[in-house]
């Protein structure tokens, strides 16, 4: 991999014992290398220390051990920050504030200038849909409303690196819907985009790559097709128009066979398997009605890996 | 870096504005105030010098109530309310949020204080009395003393509750105004350990009647500007130490 625009190098998180709880390693050696114009997604369960690492990313936890840099910048720094457009879990902001004002003291922080604010203020709340609310008090905001500004405060300054925790939890399909469009539409603009998630559906359809947490550690990352192994999958065939001596021949090939009102359902080991009986079906005058590589899910994948 | 700290003290200002702490304080100050004259009327023709010490003093005790209620509130609750999420994530150092909410606090207080403290010149105006130079002296220590005090509250604020906090810097206000209490022990407290603690508290905490020349106002005696100038640098100095402190306090801490 070229230079990482994130890069997470063993980090460790114990926190402090409290009263009435022990010390806790909510994060353990984790190693993760994001590269650039990526779209990561990083899965774990609620509790496995997915927001903890998003939040050393973000400076607002010191690691216990171990470093982490974006852009090159250790996260300590400014200078990272600067890069990193952070949504947080639940984003809050100052109640008594409008979505424009709230634009505008974030601006603030990032060092624009007015004229500059100002434009931020037309091209997001244009982006996110706040122009209709841009005058109302955050105060009696519904939770899309405010997942929509924290976006739009995460935007402020057009930062090169996106760092979600959970943006889509708690949305309704539309507004699902229209965040996964978004942040396609981020990484077409050419940003690194870091998102965790306990949704699969979310992360499938959208990340390059994934990293699964377990209980603090990193269970496995890679491309979300070399992990569910799709190079030898399964091929359910769907076949008509047999005699019934063919029928049983194919069956008892099969490593599953069934019938229903479609036809005959063959499962193969693989797709040349499943070829060579489609050559035989085909030769003694049958249909191929359906030819389906069946593909383990990141759900099955993940319960699986859970599991062990 | 200005812009991001003025930023952070405007909001705070704001809020800070819409705090009703701050009211129900404002109403006891100016019934304080004004209910003052009913204790003059006691003693004839010290009228006016009753009305001044109990402007000056309310304006002091009031002042610091809010310093504290609002002050150690203020880190607080942006970390209690995760608000501080998104605003440390930004490119600005930790002291500079510090010191935005500092200094809008610091900028409430400063109207707070001038509020009650022409609401008291006027009411002595219209009593018959004058208002001179050593009135308004006397009014800008004690914003002086504000000043302090606010410091002490965000520090507490960075690393404990508002209950807790309030208690801690009451408590340095009240002993503040009476450190001699400290060191002025009976004789048998002679080379015990709690004497050491307490000449080390005596050494720590401010003198704050270096502050207070609220009894020369109120009987119209002027007060040297060398004392003026020595006293502010003294508040100022002990303000920044206890800042840079909650700075430090705050540099590293999980939020
Ligand atoms: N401030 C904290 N103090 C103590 N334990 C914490 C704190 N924050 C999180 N934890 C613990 O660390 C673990 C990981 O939490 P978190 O990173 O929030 O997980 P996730 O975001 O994946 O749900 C959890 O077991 C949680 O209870
Ligand atoms: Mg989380």
């Amino acid at each position: 991999m070229p230079t990482p625009v994130i890069d997470i190098d063993s980090l460790t998180k114990v926190y402090p014992r409290q009263i009435g709880q022990p010390a806790r390693r909510s994060l353990d050696d984790l190693r993760l290398r994001i590269g650039e114009n990526e779209i990561f997604g990083f899965l774990g369960q609620n509790g496995a220390g997915k927001t903890t690492t998003i939040k050393i990313l973000c400076s607002l936890l010191r690691p216990t051990k171990g470093a982490a840099s974006v852009c090159g910048h250790d996260v300590r720094t400014r200078a990272a920050r600067s890069c990193i457009g952070y949504l947080p879990e639940n984003p809050y902001f100052y109640e008594y504030l409008t979505p424009r004002e709230t634009i505008d003291f974030y601006g603030r922080l990032q060092g624009l200038d007015k004229a500059t604010r100002a434009r931020e203020w037309d091209a997001l709340s244009e982006r996110l849909d706040l122009r209709g609310i841009g005058a109302q008090r955050i105060r009696g905001f519904s939770k899309g409303m405010r997942q929509r500004l924290g976006f739009a405060v995460a935007l402020v300054g057009d930062p090169p690196v996106l760092i979600l925790d959970e943006p889509m939890s708690g949305l309704d399909p539309l507004g699902r819907r229209m965040i996964r469009e978004l942040i396609l539409s981020l990484r077409a603009a050419g940003k690194t985009i870091f998102f965790s998630s306990h949704v699969l559906g979310d992360v499938e359809q959208i990340c390059d790559r994934v990293g699964i947490l377990v209980e603090g550690r990193l269970r496995t990352q890679g491309r979300i097709d070399e992990l569910l192994n799709r190079r030898n999958e399964q091929v359910e065939l769907v076949v008509s128009g047999l005699s019934a001596e063919t029928a049983d021949a194919l069956a008892r090939d099969a490593l599953h066979a069934r019938r229903s009102e479609a036809g005959l359902h063959l499962t193969t080991a693989d797709a040349a398997a499943a070829n060579a009986m489609a050559r035989a079906a085909l030769s003694e005058g049958g249909q191929i009605v359906e030819f389906t590589p069946i593909r383990e899910s990141l759900e099955a994948y993940f319960v699986k890996e859970q599991a062990s | 870096m200005t812009g991001k700290i003025l930023a952070v003290a405007q909001n705070t200002f704001r809020e800070s504005v819409r705090d009703k702490v701050l009211y129900v304080l404002l109403f006891f100050a100016a019934t304080a105030i004004l209910g003052s004259k009913a204790l003059g009327w006691i003693s004839i023709g010290q009228d006016i010098k009753i009305v001044k010490d109990i402007s000056l003093s309310a304006i002091s005790v009031f002042g610091v109530l809010i310093a504290i209620f609002v002050g150690t509130n203020l880190v607080y609750k942006e970390v209690d309310k995760r608000t501080i999420y998104t605003i440390l994530s930004r490119p600005l150092h930790r002291f500079e949020f510090i010191l935005g909410k500092y200094l809008g606090l610091a900028a409430l207080l400063g109207v707070v204080t001038i509020s009650m403290a022409v609401v008291a010149a006027a009411y002595v105006l219209t009593l018959g009395g004058t208002v001179d130079t050593t009135f308004a002296i006397a009014v800008a220590l004690t914003y002086v003393e504000l000043l302090l005090i606010t410091a002490f509250s965000v520090l507490l604020s960075t690393a404990a509750s508002p209950i807790l906090g309030a208690l801690v810097v009451f408590s340095i206000y009240v002993v503040g105004h009476a450190t001699n209490i400290l060191i002025d022990l009976p004789p048998h407290f002679d080379d015990t350990f709690a004497r050491r603690v307490m000449e080390l508290v005596y050494y720590i905490l401010p003198n704050l009647s270096n502050l207070n020349v609220r009894a020369e106002a109120a009987n119209e005696v002027a007060v040297a500007w060398a004392y003026v100038g020595w006293a502010t640098a003294y508040g100022l100095f002990y303000t920044a130490v206890v800042l840079a402190l909650a700075a430090l306090a705050f540099e590293d801490k999980d939020v």
